[in-house]
């Protein structure tokens, strides 16, 4: 499929724009899980990034470290997970806006 | 033969002068720190810092009056702060004469304190502050500069608020030191004003400089800096119009009456003339203004004399007029003259004032003389004491007090100021009237200490005057009032008694007698058109003439035998009609009181009603208010909800990012 | 060309489709596809064993785990409660902040000159020492970036414990309280699942 390949202005672009789908996601979701796949989001959205620029230059570092980023992103979602069950295990919401314990 | 305008002394290393000036500072920090454990060995303590700081005086005696090469007397530099601004000590024939009186008669009164305080809960207290004054007083005295001069100023107007304060339980002497203090200040105001515009001329603040230096002011500033000492001189010397607190100073103890309100403190203004010779000379517009203030104090205070009944206040205004006098006589040039007035009226002011102690001692603290009477039965000794005082303030030829008012009306008449001495005279007169109704009410008569007081027109027997006032208050004495023995409070009166007779006899002699030969290196010779010389003799006749004179009236008035039966209802009557003119003292506490004290009063109320809450306090207020309110702006951030913390990071991002974006473009 | 607009735009559906659905589970085939599409535009770029690891770790094993967690705390039938609304709106500065940040970075990415053209070898597929290749990025991998890869490791064990200790062992129930009026009006999270489990 390389013969797909659209100049790189293209991938950074697409990545740009997914990095802040994911924000958005992030800030105005409610749901805490949504709120984590939002943050799957930018991460992949990072991960393309790197890969057009080793790409770009030739240089599978950044193949590497796309892969780091995806096992780092494994363990930072399941620890998510683990912390979201775990508070709202017995709450009546399951909402983010209830975990405000830092208001001051 | 003048050596030089003012000579800075001969320089060198004169360690008796520390030891005169600073013993009485060591006995009075002494009392200070350890009064109470002393109890009542504070008295010989003072006593003996003074009374060797007086001997010491005595060993430099040959240093004071040395003349060499220009310069007279001794001169020890102390440090220097700035150029220009050098302390030293300067002991000359001038610094002699008024340290002798400040140490002696200081000793006698010291000693004499012993006994008239002998039980006071405050006993080393009071000794304290004495010494303290002693060493203020030398400071002034000393000091080789203006800038020492001012610090010995206000420092021993701090320690005549102190000793007049003394009874402090006495709303009374409160108020009087207060009132002396603040009058004061007003006087010191001046003096630095001087300094300044002296500073501004010749750059430096020693004597020795300005008096060289003359030439540097124009006629308009010398009058102005001569102006403005005077002022000062006027506040501390009680002259017209910052006299009125004087007579009120009087709330103090009788010692301290008679060393700081007739011998010492008060004559600070005449030395001050005095030492600054040179800027008097040089000025006549000053010279008349001082003479003529002079004068007017003379008569003023003497009329005033007249209608006292306490026997402190009598004198307290006859102290006024004697400075009036002295400062007249300095104010025409008369420089040697005013100065032995200073000399004898130390001697026999002291004299009547401690006299007049035994009296009021003797009485349980009375001091109206319309409740005594008759004491010269009683109190033979006071009375012979206060005899000798009153001839000698009356200028009885033969006495010291007639050579120094002789000396001083011929040198104004000599002068060119014939006015003056016709005032001169005249209140010679007056003083010889008040001076022997004081004695004849004293000391003639039947005795009426046991008189109901209204029978004798004494409308508040609860204000100052009368035993129901001036008495201490039970609490403040020992239980067992310790009675000193009496020679401590007769034995310095006794002593007084010489020089008040004889010190004059050393200006016997016209000019050629001791004395004037003592000043002739010291003082310039002020020669004004119009003066014409009276004979000495037809001088003194004429003086004594008006004396007689005054001395009948009041033997007329008080003393003749149909008027001693009768004394009841005579002092009676003239209390009743005294003019209100003069038992309000011509109004002047009343005109000070709604010319500054009202008004700053006022100020007052206005800065603390209003400045001080809404504009003071509402800075702070607002201060406060702006740090809360920026608490709670800021405390608004913390919702405590994830979503608000996660845009404030995007937040932060995006400013990141457009500053790097756009920096980065612009580089 | 018209294949990456097409790539392109599904990506952008996909993505918007996950943050804006209503159900979680919604979101989670959204994500799926979003990854799928991802790993396609992997392959255009050379990169074939990412590709596969994006859909093996990513779409495999992650999105399972979500769909565990949703099981987990959802109320069988009812969707998730949620209670009021404490920011409301706020999506409206999210989303303007959104696309400045975007718009800032899409600008300085076409102005700039250093993107050029990719000088990587087209590559031909299948060639074991290709660009981007499984034995390219294995000797990689084990050579020059060892550390990072044992790092990870490491990484990855102290997630499975760090899992393990926050969320087993489930505290025994508090005693029993007087249920709240509130608490009446919906079913307890937890009852059905364990029902299930065992």
């Amino acid at each position: 499929m390389t013969q797909w390949l659209a100049p790189m202005e293209s991938y950074i672009a697409l990545s740009a724009v997914m990095f802040f789908l994911g924000v958005v996601g992030v800030i105005a979701r409610r749901n805490p899980l949504i709120v984590l796949m939002s943050i799957e989001l930018m991460f992949n959205a990072a991960n393309l990034a790197l890969v057009t620029f080793a790409k770009l230059w030739a240089n599978n570092a950044g193949h590497i470290f796309a892969f780091l980023v995806v096992t780092v992103a494994a363990a930072e979602a399941a620890i998510g997970l683990a912390i979201v069950v775990v508070a709202f295990r017995r709450a009546q919401y399951v909402d983010v806006d209830e975990a405000s314990v830092l208001k001051g | 033969m003048i050596v030089s305008a003012h000579p800075l002394g001969l320089e060198g290393s004169y360690p008796l002068l520390f030891l005169i000036w600073l013993l009485p500072l060591a006995g009075a920090l002494l009392l200070w720190a350890f009064g109470p454990r002393f109890k009542s060995f504070a008295g010989p303590i003072g006593s003996t810092m003074v009374g060797v700081a007086f001997l010491a005086t005595l060993a430099e005696w040959h240093d004071a009056t040395a003349i060499s090469g220009g310069l007279a007397g001794a001169h020890q530099t102390l440090f220097t702060w700035m150029p220009g601004f050098t302390f030293g000590l300067l002991f000359d024939r001038l610094a002699l004469i008024w340290t002798l009186v400040i140490t002696g008669v200081g000793f006698l009164i010291h000693v004499y304190s012993m006994g008239y305080l002998a039980g006071d809960k405050a006993f080393a207290r009071f000794f304290a502050y004495l010494n303290f004054f002693i060493f203020a007083m030398l400071t002034l005295v000393l000091s080789d500069n203006f800038g020492g001069l001012l610090v010995g100023w206000g420092l021993v107007g701090l320690a005549s608020y102190f000793l007049i304060g003394f009874w402090f339980f006495k709303p009374t002497a409160v108020a009087a030191a207060r009132k002396a203090f603040v009058i004061n200040v007003v006087g010191d105001i001046g003096i630095l004003f001087a300094i300044v515009v002296i500073v501004a001329h010749v750059g430096s603040i020693s004597y020795g400089d300005t008096f060289l230096q003359i030439g540097a002011f124009s006629p308009h500033d010398l009058f102005i800096v001569c102006l403005a000492l005077f002022i000062g001189c006027a506040a501390k010397s009680a002259q017209v119009p910052l006299h009125t607190w004087l007579p009120d100073a009087m709330e103090g103890p009788t010692p301290v009456s008679a060393l700081i309100h007739a011998a010492t403190m008060v004559t600070a203004g005449v030395y001050l003339i005095a030492r600054c010779a040179p800027l008097w000379t040089a000025s006549a517009d000053a010279r008349e203004l001082v003479g003529v203030i002079g004068a007017v104090t003379a008569i003023a205070g003497a009329v005033l004399g007249v209608a006292q009944w306490d026997i402190k206040r009598i004198l307290a205004y006859s102290t006024m007029s004697q400075i009036g006098y002295m400062i007249m006589a300095v104010g025409v040039g008369a420089f040697d003259s005013g100065v032995l007035h200073f000399l004898t009226h130390a001697c026999f002011k002291a004299q009547l004032f401690l006299g007049a102690g035994i009296i009021i001692h003797n009485l349980n603290n009375e001091q109206d003389v319309r409740l005594m009477g008759g004491l010269r039965k009683t109190m033979p000794f006071a009375f012979i004491a206060m005899l000798t005082g009153v001839l000698a303030i009356c200028g009885v030829p033969g006495f010291s007090g007639s050579f120094s008012k002789d000396a001083i009306l011929t040198a104004t008449l000599a002068h060119g100021h014939p006015w003056l001495y016709a005032i001169g005279v005249l209140t010679a007169g007056i003083t010889a009237y008040y001076m022997f109704r004081l004695l004849f009410v004293v000391f003639f008569g039947p005795y009426r200490g046991n008189v109901d007081p209204s029978d004798l027109g004494i409308r508040h027997p609860e204000l100052a005057g009368t035993a129901a006032s001036s008495g201490h208050h039970p609490e403040e004495t020992d239980a067992h009032h310790a009675h000193a023995p009496a020679w401590l409070m007769s034995g310095p009166v006794a002593i007084l008694i010489v020089p008040t007779v004889l010190i004059g006899w050393i200006a016997f002699g016209g000019e050629g007698s001791p004395w004037k030969t003592f000043w002739d290196p010291v003082f310039p010779k002020v020669s004004e058109a119009g003066g014409f010389v009276m004979p000495e003799l037809a001088g003194t006749v004429l003086v004594f003439a008006v004396v007689l004179v005054g001395f009948a009236l009041a033997y007329l008035q008080y003393a003749a035998p149909k008027v001693l039966a009768r004394s009841v209802p005579r002092l009676r009557t003239e209390s009743v009609r005294m003019p209100p003119v003069l038992a309000n003292a011509y109004y002047f506490d009343a005109a000070i009181d709604a010319l500054f004290v009202r008004p700053s009063i006022l100020l007052g109320r206005f800065f603390g009603s209003f400045v001080d809450p809404l504009v003071i306090e509402g800075v702070v207020h607002e201060t406060a208010h702006t740090a809360s309110w920026l608490g709670h702006l800021f405390r608004s951030f913390q919702t405590g909800l994830v979503r608000v913390y996660a845009l404030s990071i995007v937040l932060g991002a995006a400013c990141f990012a457009i500053y790097y974006v756009v920096i980065g473009a612009a580089r | 060309m018209i294949a990456f607009w097409l790539l392109s735009f599904a990506l952008i559906a996909t993505g918007v489709f996950t943050i804006t659905a209503s159900k979680p589970v919604y979101s989670v085939v959204g994500l799926l596809g979003n990854f799928v599409i991802l790993a396609i535009l992997y392959l255009t770029l050379n990169a074939e064993f990412l590709a596969v690891i994006q859909l093996v770790v990513y779409s495999g094993a992650i999105l399972i785990l979500f769909l565990f967690v949703i099981a987990l705390l959802s109320s069988g039938v009812k969707p998730f409660d949620i209670g009021p609304d404490r920011a409301p709106r706020i999506g409206v500065p999210a989303f303007v902040l959104a696309l400045i940040g975007l718009c800032v970075i899409v600008f300085s990415v076409v102005r700039a000159a250093v993107v050029g053209a990719p000088n990587a070898p087209e590559g031909i597929t299948g060639q074991a020492d290709a660009f981007g290749s499984v034995g390219d990025f294995g000797v990689a991998l084990f050579t020059k970036n060892l550390l990072p890869f044992e790092v990870t490791a490491l990484v990855l064990m102290v997630a499975v414990i760090g899992v393990v200790l926050l969320a087993g062992d489930e505290k025994p129930a508090p005693p029993r309280r007087k249920p709240h009026a509130r608490d009446l009006e919906r079913e307890p999270i937890v009852k059905p699942v364990e029902k299930l489990i065992r």
